[in-house]
């Protein structure tokens, strides 16, 4: 029986979005014809990545019972200022690190908003969201911004080559291609991950997003952690800006609109929940993947781009009506282990409590 | 007493804007003593251990631990003294281990990562020394609350506490529970740890306290050793009134069946009948999880059943449509009021009428002057306390809101009363007039379904017990013949 439940227990830490990352996925490579090709597959997931790194930022936040709007604004704003600091002919070098270091800062203002000021995080990061649009359209004037390739941008370049390029054919489906972005995406993650299971960092998002009373009565500095978490979400927002901008080799000021809310939809078809408390990285992945495997089905079966909000939409539906029933479930076994519990204990002694 | 007294609050007093909290409140604590806290809501017992934790600062007085005064309180400050708090309403996180939550805020760590290895092995070693056999790394949320408040006091020992504070522990735990409980209470006290220990369960000072200090309205009413008290004398100090009797029900002649509840299986209860008739308290009596709950949300018709009929007034239920219980003049007051049985964003008005709106509004347009007048007499006649109708749910103390809930069904004319925990969280006043209130109910030909753990109350309040295990109905007994012992046995007897 021991066994049995290590098994379970097994199980139940796979998160839900891998079930329906496979079953999507595996729909997608039967019912579409040319989906399931290495060539095909690589190019997906490097247009997963600027939503990866999104949603791993906004599963941490919804983890701890808040969430960061603004994230999509910051993708924006700190792509224009990086491509805006080459295009006034400075190195790729001094660029990026001040768009990383923008996005920190931003995230430190959304935090001291919501820790100080007491704002709730939805309406703060609302608001600062509009902000970080609002200073994208002003510094670009509402024009992409480009800039002279030159040896001082030769970062951009290395950024967006190929670390590897397989020929398994002759077609360029068959081609297995893995950028340098997509590397980089993937130890930010993996970094993330770590801090998140093996330090203090996961234990005091989780205890925040359950109850902030009891974290603050345990003595987590609740006010720090906060802003911490912030911080790497505009931190990752701002990788995220890089990401697109190396890849379009230019920035529009709109670049970044309604990736908040592709974020938030991954994360919760990752189990996050609005309440906080709950959900985690690999599912926020796995979230970000399902909605780019629907996405590059769709466009290849020649579905217009427009569709693919509705899908979306209609999954973030079913990802929510997929968390209340886990949580249902989730409460019927509690009992159920309670009632064991109960049992077990009235037959230790004998039957009869005195 | 020679030994060194662990802590001491000398002169303690603490206002807010317009209310005196506390007043001159003198209460020390010896190393291995439970000391109790009594007193009816709002009493101070609640800020007086707030003074402590340092959630709040003393107006005037001073603190004293172990010989040295604390000179400005925080909560970082008394938890690294040794202080710790266990609240009524369990502070751990749900989707962490054991391990986690025993060391959430002062983790064990091997350069910056968390040891995770080294937590797990400390924390079995914490569960077993207070007898837990339970995997450190089985999640939280699959325990049961019970076994959530050991975790609490593995958590405080691991901060090598010196000073724990019990917040109404037992509100939520079975007998066996609590019987485990007063073990590791005992335990700790071997071990030299003071403790504070607050309840509303007057029976559970004499097995298990020290001394008792007795608060009213703030002020410190007495402190005196357990000998020198009995149950009566504490009611009294308690109420600042005497209590004759605190179970005022007198047995009267059953009438008619109203309430047959006949082969009811479902989910969690299988070939539950029940029949209470007017004039009658039954109660309902077994461990949390016999299925008495669920036995009663699908008789009035919250959740479906498989097979079985309830009859209401002689009238035949709808499967799975509280409204027509409701219609037929069935209530339910489920255990927790706030989540189920108040709207708390509402006013004691809205509350009282929102089941009557149609009969009181036969038009559809809301008649202002009738609604007022009809809530004032419930208001009158339940002796509801409070300044004005108008007053939000949310404000009023435990055995009001009961009231306000009774008030509701009242005036929707309901004759079946299903109470689930009808006291549970109350203070022994409101206690008073809540059974005050029960008794009055079935003296008007009602009758009443009494779910309650507390056995004391059974016994206090019943004419027949129906005793549930394991989700059937494993007993009936006549009160007059029950002993509580019999009812125990059969509660543990299906599980």
């Amino acid at each position: 029986m021991n066994q049995q439940s290590q098994w379970r227990s097994r199980l139940d830490r796979i998160p839900g979005a891998a079930y329906i990352f496979l079953i999507v996925f595996a729909a997608a490579s039967i019912l579409v014809p040319r989906f399931f090709s290495v060539g095909n597959i690589s190019t997906m997931l490097l247009q997963a990545c600027t939503l990866t790194l999104l949603s791993v930022a906004m599963s941490l936040t919804l983890m701890m019972g808040s969430i960061d709007l603004s994230m999509g604004g910051v993708v924006s704003m700190c792509g224009v200022i990086m491509a805006c600091i080459m295009r006034a002919g400075a190195s790729a070098w001094l660029a990026l690190p001040v768009g990383l270091i923008i996005g920190a800062v931003f995230g430190m203002f959304n935090g001291v908003m919501v820790t100080r000021l007491k704002i709730p995080a939805f309406i703060a990061t609302f608001g600062s969201m509009g902000i970080a649009q609002s200073i994208a359209n002003t510094i670009s004037q509402e024009r992409t911004v480009s800039w002279e390739v030159s040896p001082k941008t030769s970062l951009i370049d290395f950024l967006g080559n190929h670390a590897l390029s397989v020929e398994m054919g002759t077609d360029a489906s068959q081609t297995l291609t893995i950028s340098n972005l997509l590397i980089i995406t993937a130890v930010v993650v993996a970094v993330v991950w770590v801090l998140f299971r093996r330090t203090t960092l996961g234990s005091n998002i989780y205890a925040l997003g359950a109850n902030e009373e009891t974290a603050r009565l345990s003595g987590v500095s609740v006010t720090q952690w906060r802003i911490i978490v912030f911080v790497i979400s505009g931190v990752l927002a701002a990788l995220g800006g890089i990401v697109v901008m190396v890849r379009s080799n230019s920035v529009q000021p709109t670049i970044g609109s309604n990736l908040e809310f592709q974020a938030c939809v991954a994360a919760v078809l990752g189990g996050n929940v609005m309440e906080g408390g709950k959900g985690s990285v690999p599912g926020a992945v796995l979230g970000a993947l399902t909605l780019y495997t629907i996405r590059s089905a769709m466009s290849l079966m020649g579905i217009d781009t427009s569709w693919v909000q509705v899908v979306i939409g209609g999954v973030l539906v079913i990802g929510m009506l997929l968390n209340n029933y886990a949580a249902s479930r989730e409460k019927a076994g509690s009992l159920a282990a309670l009632n064991r519990a109960r049992a077990d204990r009235a037959v230790g002694k004998g039957g009869v409590a005195k | 007493m020679e030994r060194e007294k662990l802590l001491e609050f000398r002169h303690v007093s603490k206002s807010f804007p317009g209310v005196k909290a506390l007043e001159d409140i003198n209460v020390d604590l010896y190393p291995g003593e439970v000391h109790i806290l009594v007193g009816e809501n709002g009493a101070g017992k609640s800020t007086l251990m707030k003074v402590l934790s340092g959630a709040y600062t003393a107006t005037s007085g001073e603190l004293i631990f172990e010989g040295k005064r604390i000179e400005k309180n925080s909560p970082h400050i008394s938890e690294a003294l040794g202080i710790s708090m266990i609240y009524q309403e369990l502070n751990l996180v749900p989707e962490l281990s054991i391990a986690s939550n025993i060391f959430l805020g002062h983790e064990l760590k091997k350069g910056c990562f968390v040891d995770t290895r080294a937590q797990e092995k400390r924390a079995a070693e914490l569960l077993n020394e207070i007898g837990i056999r339970v995997d450190p790394r089985t999640l939280v949320k699959n325990l049961g609350v019970g076994t959530q408040q050991m975790v609490e006091i593995a958590k405080a020992l691991s901060k090598k506490a010196k000073v724990i504070v019990f917040d109404e522990p037992t509100s939520s735990l079975t007998d066996s529970e609590i019987q485990e409980l007063f073990g590791i209470i005992r335990l700790l006290r071997e071990r030299g740890v003071g403790m504070f220990y607050i309840s509303h369960r007057l029976e559970e000072l004499f097995k298990i306290g020290d001394r008792v200090t007795v608060l009213r309205d703030g002020r410190q009413i007495l402190t005196d050793t357990i000998d020198h008290m009995t149950m009566e004398s504490v009611i009294e100090n308690i109420a600042g009134r005497k209590i004759e009797n605190l179970f005022p029900h007198v047995r009267k002649e059953a009438g008619e069946p109203l309430l047959e509840i006949k082969s009811l299986s479902g989910d969690k209860f299988q070939d539950v009948s029940m029949t209470v008739r007017a004039g009658e308290i039954v109660g309902v009596s077994g461990l949390v999880g016999a299925g008495r709950t669920e036995t009663a949300r699908a008789a009035f018709g919250i959740d479906p059943y498989t097979s079985g009929e309830v009859y209401v007034c002689g009238k035949k239920l709808a499967k799975h449509n509280p409204e027509r219980a409701n219609k037929l003049g069935m209530c339910l007051l489920p255990e927790d009021r706030k989540l189920e049985g108040l709207a708390l964003s509402l006013s004691i008005r809205e509350n009282t009428v929102i089941s009557s709106l149609r009969a009181l509004n036969p038009t559809g347009i809301i008649n202002d002057a009738k609604e007022r007048r009809e809530v004032q007499k419930s208001i009158d006649e339940l002796e509801i306390a409070t300044s004005t109708m108008d007053k939000l749910a949310k404000f009023l103390s435990g055995g009001t809101q009961q009231k306000v809930v009774i008030a509701k069904w009242l005036m929707s004319q309901s004759k079946v009363f299903i109470f689930d925990e009808p006291t549970r969280g109350i203070d022994v006043g409101a206690k008073s007039s809540i059974y005050q209130l029960m008794d009055d109910l079935v003296g008007r030909g009602a009758a009443i379904l009494m779910i309650s753990s507390d056995l004391t109350e059974i016994m206090g309040m019943s004419d027949r017990i129906y005793v549930m295990s394991g989700g059937t109905v494993v007993g009936e007994l006549d009160q007059r013949q029950a002993t509580q012992s019999d009812i125990l046995q059969l509660a543990f007897s299906n599980v």
